[in-house]
């Protein structure tokens, strides 16, 4: 990376901190992935398409984008319901609910893992509920859904939050001077600022969703073809020393999330964009 | 964080009281289902078999291992990290470089990368087929499957929590005030330590938590990379992973008890840093007055 | 100590923020930069500082070049726009800092130094308030919390950023005859950037004025408001009247009125603008010479205190001028809206139009186009 300063500063240690960010950056992280697809290049690419598009892996990208797009998408609802509960209105206990909120950011995915497993199995908490029901989460994909849900639920939230504080109420008075009703004041002035937070927080929540594993782990039941998401498959590989699978699997994987991460920047522009 | 500065909206700009209802008992109901009834879960499967086999899960030799070895690992990651966050931080808030915004968004990375990946990342490298496997072999180092893999894996994912949290910060908070130091005759160092790290200390602490928490709490990176070898390798969320597939139901729960009162102790730290930082920042809000 | 400025230029990318600068600054004057925002003023003043360095030029602190020395050793008081106060520490510690961080040689025992701190207290009338944190005091208090922090090091120059900028009117005007109070008192070369002219115009020795990077005009502040030198000064020091017209063998026309201009005797037809202050304008009821008056409608008068200000139409564009008198003399002959009046401009300043269209357009207060 070509870094030059464009303008000399007086501050001191331009140098210096530029000179250990990039080189600790690029020992910890850029040289470890730059190996990573440079094992992967070493198949032909025929190799690689075979065992990037094999059924089974093709089976566990449906199933990992799948539940995290469905996850994703729940928290998008909640999230927003739930930001804006704590922002606007007044009840009881709500600086600790708002605390609570980031408990899955705390919370070791694997002791969710066995915690949300033991509830939803079919004589837990929950499970007993829904086995009259005939409804199986535990050891299903809908169990991993329910895994995803919990460990993304506070991208959302944490996005919309602050720029629901910010709006102004004097824009929303002025509409309703205007004579719109509540929910027109909702879709055509609250919505449209708040878009490109939810927006954000639904690709953020998506994007942890897709390489999460230790939650997912003990709720799936890992059946391939059925209940084996992608990051367990190439845990598969490795323990079978496929390393060269294993690294095929995980740059497609590596390749969407920086697909992602491009989103979330750009989503985050214009969210500021929006607010200037 | 809430604004209760803010005065309630008047009547004429909030939704009709049944909607108000509806919707603080879906967000409640929702908060209820996915977060109370799972923490209050780990604490009622801990102690179901009693106060003794809890005490005995946590008190076992391996179990007493594995808590050395998530510390330590969090020792090594987090003032790793936090030096490197401070040292982001200065480069990139307080110059104008080319590639800048390509060094915030390469210092995002670990967040977008699976935690499998990240653990493999350091298979590639280090393992036996890996790119130095044959070298370190020779050499009789131990990478993988033994504790620098497991702080390598810890370090990895660690790496955004201080640099994020204090790159905006420090961006906010501009140069005058080390500027107007260097008028006054300070030099650097004094000044990164007299005027800088006074005013940055809350976001530091901040982001300082976050990172051992998640340090403490890595399972898919450092699983990839530590062969699960008990009283070795296997730090705390590793260990609860072995006790649950061996059935041992209340022991992995006590450990995994362990896990969530650090987890909370996180939260209420992380909760009373965003309430000073608030009540800091009200009074100086008003620098034009 | 004397600052001398030599052929000063500083670009950002495209945009020449400086463009050769030349200015000496006599020892012990108190100096304002004056223009509008984006002129280059603060950009000179934070050179001055050594926070930025220039691309091309050079800087003589009492004739010693002072290119080589760091911002740390050049021995000036800075006053930030927006103050720059150590949120962390105490009105006591922000002014003590200065002297807490020299080297431990020069650095005076504890003792020298609170009763150093002490002096500065009793000099900005803080005393009382030596244990509050910044973000405690009102925005004037903190102003010259900033200003006895930069006094403290005793600097041999002491330079200030915009620094009423951010307090609201009745506190600036207080601080800034406080300012020149105290500068009468110190005698420090004081060097300050404002874009408020009447701030200049009242607290200044010498008013260097700026505009697009280069100076327009230095002078005193009678000297800058009674003779400006360029077109942008006219317009950018008090309200004018502007009037098109031709200049031709020494001679102006702007539409009835014809004056002599001996400087412009060369110029054949060469389209004219001419300045004339509201206050230097006289209005007959009767026509006096045909070419030394215009004609026009009174069309609103407005008492403004002791001035009265009555805005003029003339006939055949429709243009406005304004006029300003005092009470007493618009007593003598009250003017009412539709009066028919003969304009008579006492001192008025004629520039070619290719000279005044060289510098941006820049209106302040009001201005008629006439005729």
């Amino acid at each position: 990376m070509s870094a030059s300063p464009r303008q000399p500063s007086v501050l001191p240690g331009f140098n210096l901190t530029l000179g250990l960010a990039v080189g600790y950056l690029s020992l910890i992280v850029l040289i470890p992935l730059a190996m990573a697809f440079l094992k992967a290049f070493q198949l032909s690419a025929e190799e690689f398409w075979a065992i990037v598009l094999a059924p089974r892996v093709l089976a566990s990208y449906r199933l990992t984008f799948g539940t995290a797009f469905l996850a994703a998408a729940i928290n998008t609802a909640f999230g927003l319901i739930v930001a804006w509960v704590l922002v606007r209105y007044r009840f009881p206990g709500k600086r600790l609910v708002d605390a609570l909120v980031d408990l899955p950011f705390a919370l070791p995915t694997a002791v969710a893992g066995i915690t949300l497993t033991t509830l939803y199995s079919s004589n837990g908490w929950i499970g007993q509920f829904l086995k009259p029901l005939g409804i199986k989460v535990a050891f299903t994909p809908s169990g991993i859904v329910v895994a995803l849900v919990f460990i993304s639920l506070p991208f959302v939230v944490r996005t919309v939050q602050p720029v629901l504080e910010d709006l102004e109420a004097e824009v929303e008075e002025a509409a309703a001077s205007l004579g719109a009703g509540r929910w027109q004041i909702f879709r055509r002035i609250i919505f449209p600022a708040i878009r490109p937070a939810l927006l954000t927080g639904f690709t953020l929540a998506f994007a942890r969703a897709i390489g999460e594993y230790g939650s997912v782990i003990f709720i799936a039941g890992n059946l391939p073809m059925v209940s084996e998401i992608t990051p367990l498959l190439i845990v598969g590989k490795l323990e079978q020393y496929d390393y060269r699978g294993a690294a095929a699997v995980s740059v497609v994987m590596l390749a969407i999330s920086f697909i992602l991460l491009l989103c979330i920047n750009l989503l985050q522009r214009w969210g500021r964009l929006r607010q200037v | 964080m809430t604004a209760p500065s803010r005065p309630a909206p008047a009547a004429t700009v909030t939704e009709p009281p049944w909607v108000r209802g509806l919707l603080l008992a879906v967000a409640l109901l929702f908060l209820l289902l996915f977060l109370v009834v799972p923490l209050a879960a780990v604490f009622y499967e801990a102690f179901r078999k009693g106060a003794g086999v809890y005490l005995a899960a946590i008190t076992d030799p391996y179990a007493l291992e594995a808590i050395r070895l998530t510390l330590f690992a969090a020792a090594c990651a987090v003032p790793l990290n936090m030096l490197f966050g401070v040292v982001a931080a200065w480069a990139i808030a307080k110059f104008e470089f080319r590639g800048k915004s390509v060094l915030v968004t390469l210092i995002d990375l670990p967040f977008a990368v699976s935690p499998v990946i990240a653990g493999l990342l350091f298979v590639l490298l280090f393992g036996a087929q890996g790119w130095f496997g044959p070298w370190l072999k020779a050499q009789d180092i131990k990478v993988i499957f033994a504790v620098p893999g497991i702080v390598l894996a810890t370090v990895f994912v660690t790496v955004p929590f201080v640099a994020r949290e204090l790159i905006p910060l420090m961006q906010a908070q501009g140069s005058e005030q080390e500027e107007a130091a260097l008028v006054l005759g300070a030099g650097g160092w004094v000044t990164f330590w007299r005027i800088t790290l006074p005013n940055i200390k809350w976001g530091l602490l901040y982001g300082v938590v976050l990172c051992t928490a998640r340090a403490l709490g890595e399972f898919g990176a450092v699983s990839v990379v530590s062969g699960h070898v008990r009283g070795l390798t296997n730090t705390l969320p590793l260990h609860v992973e072995i006790l649950y597939n061996e059935y041992q139901f209340a022991a992995a729960f006590a450990c995994a008890s362990l896990l969530t009162l650090f987890a909370l102790v996180i939260l209420a730290i992380k909760t009373l840093i965003e309430r000073r930082t608030a009540r800091q920042r009200r009074p100086s809000s008003g620098e034009t007055a | 100590m004397s600052i001398e400025i030599q052929g000063l230029h500083k670009r950002f990318g495209a945009f020449a923020a400086l463009d050769d600068i030349n200015l000496t600054i006599p020892a012990g004057q108190l100096v304002a930069l004056l223009g509008p925002s984006g002129c280059g003023k603060t950009t000179l003043l934070r050179i001055i500082a050594g926070l930025e360095t220039a691309d091309r030029g050079n800087i003589f602190f009492d004739g010693e070049e002072t290119s080589g020395r760091h911002v740390r050793d050049r021995q000036v008081g800075f006053v930030f726009q927006h103050y720059a106060l150590f949120q962390h520490m105490t009105v006591f510690e922000n002014i003590a800092f200065g002297l807490r961080v020299r080297p431990r040689a020069s650095r005076p025992p504890e003792p020298r130094l609170r009763a150093k701190v002490e002096e500065l207290l009793s000099l900005i009338q803080l005393e009382s308030l030596a244990g509050r944190y910044p973000s405690q005091l009102s925005g004037g208090q903190r102003q010259r919390v900033a200003l006895a922090r930069a006094l403290a090091v005793e600097p041999q120059v002491l330079l200030l950023d915009e620094p009423f900028g951010a307090l609201d009117t009745k506190v600036r005007k207080e601080l800034r005859r406080w300012l020149r109070r105290l500068h009468d008192e110190l005698h420090v070369t004081s060097v300050f950037v404002t874009h408020d002219q009447e701030e200049a115009l009242e607290v200044a020795d010498q008013i260097v004025v700026m505009n697009c990077g280069r100076v327009e005009q230095i002078g005193t502040p009678e000297q800058v408001y009674d003779a400006p030198a360029t077109p942008f000064v006219y317009q950018f020091l008090g309200h004018i009247n502007l009037f098109h017209g031709r200049a031709h063998s020494g001679w102006v026309r702007l539409g009835g009125l014809r004056l002599r201009a001996p400087e412009y005797q060369d110029a054949r037809h060469v389209p004219a603008l001419a300045y004339v202050r509201p206050h230097d304008i006289d209005l007959l009821r009767e026509p006096e010479d045909r070419d030394s008056t215009l004609t026009a409608t009174v069309s609103r008068v407005s008492i403004l205190g002791s001035l009265v200000r009555l805005e003029l139409l003339q006939t055949p564009g429709g243009e406005i001028a304004e006029v300003e008198m005092t009470r007493e003399r618009y007593a003598a002959d009250p003017l009412k809206a539709g009066d028919l009046v003969f304009v008579k401009p006492r001192q008025l300043r004629v520039f070619l139009q290719q000279d005044a269209e060289s510098t941006s357009p820049v209106h302040w207060g009001g201005h008629g186009d006439g005729i």
